[in-house]
């Protein structure tokens, strides 16, 4: 960036020196002399070509005598982006003899270049009895070395330059400290910090590197150099003390002869103090919505579209543009208006070098929530004048804002959504509808551990009863019993097929059926004559009808099975129905 | 006879139903006082429930925030411990003690704890005992129903596939029985306490001519370990162990 500007610089003097811009100066090598001392005037002419410029004439002036003059010529060269400039400076030296003591004035002169006058600057000289210095001065009025110090004060000295002595509160004052020298400088350093008490401090310009400017302070030139720069806004009122810079300064003293190569002292220098007036800004009539902003400002504005539909969003920019405070202000309140979203502002702050102008710009991203005419009132700022000392009101202009129906579905603009993020942490809310009952914790109620001694119930009786059917299983006759209801379903299906196909064959199947069921009933071994049951079943406890019937049955079926096609169809229908009945009575019984 | 015992078993269900009713009614008003910010009656309508020896986290979790409105610390972080101790799955109580702790001059539940460790604290936390019992009664009744049938209907050799599920069943079982047994004894524990006072200080021993070992502030949660006269010895979460004064605390118990 410094560089930049540097660059920037010597392309614009060069520039400056291509329009054929001519400056003349004047400066005398000393003000105060005695009567038998001389005085060197000259009067330097820089330009491009002042190369052939003859010696000025030297007017007469009252109260010296002219006792000559010589000139002399320097040339600087420069090149920048292949273009070469020429700066040829032609100074004229006069020297010149007080006839007087006293204060004299040597007047402005008047000099004609190429048609154009040029002014000098009056110069006071005061001449007192005697001589001031006691050797001659040598070859050149510069690279002195300091006898005297009354003499070092005179030729080295720092001199700070405040813009304004009398201000307000908050309003800034910028400081400049500048060196003045005729002495070969060969170092310096600032010797500590400055503490500017009282005032808010911007720093606007510190040197990076010795480099030393030519101008004239009171007539005379000096080597100068700008030392530190700074914007300072006070915080309090009062006659408040701008500090002095302190300087460490090393002077270079002149060798004498060849084989002195000249030492270097060093000199602490300091600027005289100066105090600055600041008066506390106007408690009485101050408006409520004061911004506290201290200066001179002016406020515009700028929306970026007035006719939009529900859903988009705009941007509306407040400027506020002047010199004073422009960091400290608070921004003017928006009036919110319904259905529109204002977004959080965006504020940048642009500070211009000299650190106490600059502009604030205030954007908002508004986004429109329904549709009508809206007016987006005027904003207004209030600052105080430090030029007229009273609060001034400043506001933008005022906007209407129409708004039509967008797409129904509102969908934000991406630009203008943003992430949640939190603006504040709290409790959460406390529970309003909640059971106001004691919770109960089961294990620590009986009725839950009964449960589990239940379940665990479970265990033993399922052993209980695995080991009950295993006994029940190692037992024939309890197999055969509970086998025997199978094998009479199984023939009486059988059977009653064949019944349904008054297949003869139905005797015996029912005959077998029954047979086996009882075997299996009485323990008796199985394919025992009908009889062996028959008289094992009268040992029961079974009803003399039913015994007689099933004898019966089994007479019946011996004889079909001797006399195949005996029977007719409506027999047979009969006869397995009376099976059907008998077994189900001896089902009934218990064995 | 029969009917002077109907006609008192209805007058106890409705004066049980009208006790239920106006516990209701001061709760609702608690909680429009809250509402209105009305912290101080809010807060006394909800210890008159409190007071009915009623045990309910969502109770003690407003009380909690009644405190913490107040700007007592101590005792809102007492009981949103409280509230947590009854349902150590309320989230919003964890949540509020959190944000309590914030408020607290010590520092304290030190939250870097490793991911395992963190883990289980959460799963333990999310489950709540009664869950917890459910749950174990639920796997118990499984593996015994598992096992009556292999009792009943399996031989030797067919055992295998019910045996293997038994065996799950008998860690899962374990399992949640560890973590119940663990929850009870913490649900049990009243040796938690929380500090009322402003500040305390806790000394080697019981008195104050003893060397002086810490000063803690109000809200500060420890465990006491035992009690002489009017000083009991407490430890604090980062292992210091020593006397402070009995009044200064208060247990977390229900």
């Amino acid at each position: 960036m410094k560089k930049i500007i540097f660059i920037l610089s010597l392309l614009l003097t060069s520039q400056l020196l291509l329009s054929q811009e001519i400056e003349v100066e004047s400066y005398v090598d000393k003000t105060k002399i005695g009567i038998s001392d001389r005085v060197k005037y000259t009067i330097e002419i820089t330009g491009e070509k002042v190369g052939h410029i003859s010696t000025p004439k030297f007017p007469k002036i009252k109260n010296f005598r002219n006792l000559g003059s010589s000139s002399s010529s320097s040339s600087n060269y420069s090149i920048v982006q292949g273009k070469m400039t020429s700066k040829i400076t032609k100074s004229f030296t006069y020297t010149l003899r007080p006839l007087k003591i006293g204060n004299f004035l040597i007047p402005p002169i008047t000099i004609k270049i190429k048609n154009k006058s040029f002014t000098t600057e009056p110069i006071h000289i005061k001449v007192s009895e005697g001589t001031t210095q006691a050797t001659p001065p040598t070859s050149s009025s510069f690279a002195k070395q300091p006898n005297s110090t009354s003499n070092l004060s005179d030729n080295l000295f720092l001199i700070a330059k405040v813009n304004k002595n009398n201000v307000y509160e908050e309003e800034p004052i910028t400081v400049e400290y500048k060196l003045y020298s005729r002495y070969d400088i060969s170092n310096l350093a600032f010797a500590g910090d400055t503490n500017f008490e009282g005032f808010w401090k911007e720093d606007i310009y510190k040197p990076e590197s010795i480099s030393f400017d030519r101008e004239t302070y009171n007539g005379i030139m000096y080597n100068v150099m700008l030392m530190q720069s700074v914007a300072l806004f006070p915080t309090k009122s009062g006659k408040l003390k701008i500090p002095s810079l302190s300087l460490n300064v090393d002077i270079r003293t002149q060798s004498h002869s060849f084989f002195d190569f000249g030492t270097t002292k060093r000199y602490n220098i300091k600027n005289k103090p100066t105090t600055v007036k600041v008066k506390p800004i106007p408690q009485n009539n101050k408006p409520t919505s004061y911004s506290n902003a201290v200066g001179k400002f002016k406020i515009s504005s700028n929306i970026s579209q007035t006719q939009l539909n529900v859903g988009d969003s705009f941007t509306y920019t407040i400027t506020i543009s002047g010199t004073g405070n422009l960091k400290q202000f608070d921004i003017p309140k928006l009036k919110e208006v319904n259905n529109l979203r204002f977004l959080d502002p965006e504020i940048t702050t642009d500070i211009n070098k000299n650190k106490i102008s600059g502009k604030k710009t205030i954007k908002y991203l508004i986004i429109a929530q329904e549709k009508g005419n809206f007016t987006l009132s005027a904003v207004p700022f209030i600052f105080f004048d430090t030029s007229s000392g009273k609060y001034k009101t400043i506001q933008t202009k005022p906007y209407q804002l129409k708004i039509g129906e967008g797409d129904l579905t509102f969908v934000a603009n991406s630009a203008a959504q943003s992430i949640v993020s939190m603006e504040g942490s709290d409790i959460g809310f406390i529970i309003t509808a909640g059971e106001l009952k004691t919770k109960n914790i089961y294990y620590d109620k009986f009725f839950y551990w009964f449960i589990w001694i239940i379940i665990l119930l479970f265990i033993p009786l399922s052993i209980l009863y695995s080991k009950e059917k295993t006994k029940l299983e190692g037992n024939v006759d309890y197999i055969r019993q509970k086998q025997a209801n199978k094998i009479l379903k199984k023939y009486m299906k059988e059977a009653s097929t064949l019944a349904a196909h008054d297949d003869p064959d139905f005797y015996a199947a029912a005959q077998l059926g029954l047979s086996s069921y009882l075997a299996d009933k009485l323990k008796e071994p199985r394919g025992s004559s009908t009889d062996n049951i028959i008289s094992s079943i009268s040992l029961k406890n079974i009803p003399k009808e039913l015994i007689d019937k099933i004898k019966k049955l089994f007479e019946t079926c011996d004889q079909a099975r001797f006399m195949p096609g005996g029977f007719s169809k409506e027999r047979i229908e009969a006869d397995f129905q009376l099976v059907k009945g008998t077994i189900n009575e001896i089902t009934k019984c218990k064995f | 006879m029969k009917k002077s015992i109907l006609l008192l078993l209805f007058l106890l269900i409705l004066s049980s139903v009208y006790a239920v009713t106006q516990t209701e009614t001061i709760f609702s008003e608690a909680i429009t006082s809250y509402q209105e910010k009305d912290y101080q009656t809010a807060l006394k309508k909800f210890s008159l429930i409190e007071n009915e020896g009623i045990i309910n986290a969502d109770l003690y979790y407003n009380i909690g925030n009644c405190y913490f409105r107040i700007n007592e610390m101590g005792k809102a972080i007492l009981y949103f411990k409280k509230a947590i101790k009854v349902r150590s799955d309320h989230q919003a109580a964890r949540r509020n003690l959190k944000y309590a702790f914030t408020f607290t001059k010590d520092k304290q539940n030190s939250e870097n704890e490793s991911v395992i460790r963190s883990f289980w604290l959460k799963t333990f936390d999310s489950l709540s005992i009664n869950f917890l019992a459910i749950i174990t009664l639920a796997i118990f009744l499984i593996i015994v129903m598992l096992i009556s049938i292999m009792i009943i209907h399996y031989k030797n050799r067919e055992r295998t596939v019910p045996l293997f599920l038994t065996t799950i069943f008998i860690f899962l079982f374990l399992a949640f029985f560890i973590i119940s047994i663990l929850k009870w004894q913490e649900f049990h524990n009243d040796d938690e306490a929380v500090l009322l006072s402003t500040s305390a200080i806790g000394y080697s021993g019981p008195g104050e001519d003893f060397t002086r070992v810490f000063t803690i502030h109000e809200g500060m949660i420890f465990t006491v370990e035992r009690d002489e006269d009017n000083w009991s010895l407490i430890k604090l979460e980062n292992g210091l162990g020593g006397w402070i004064k009995k009044d200064t605390y208060v247990k977390i118990e229900l």
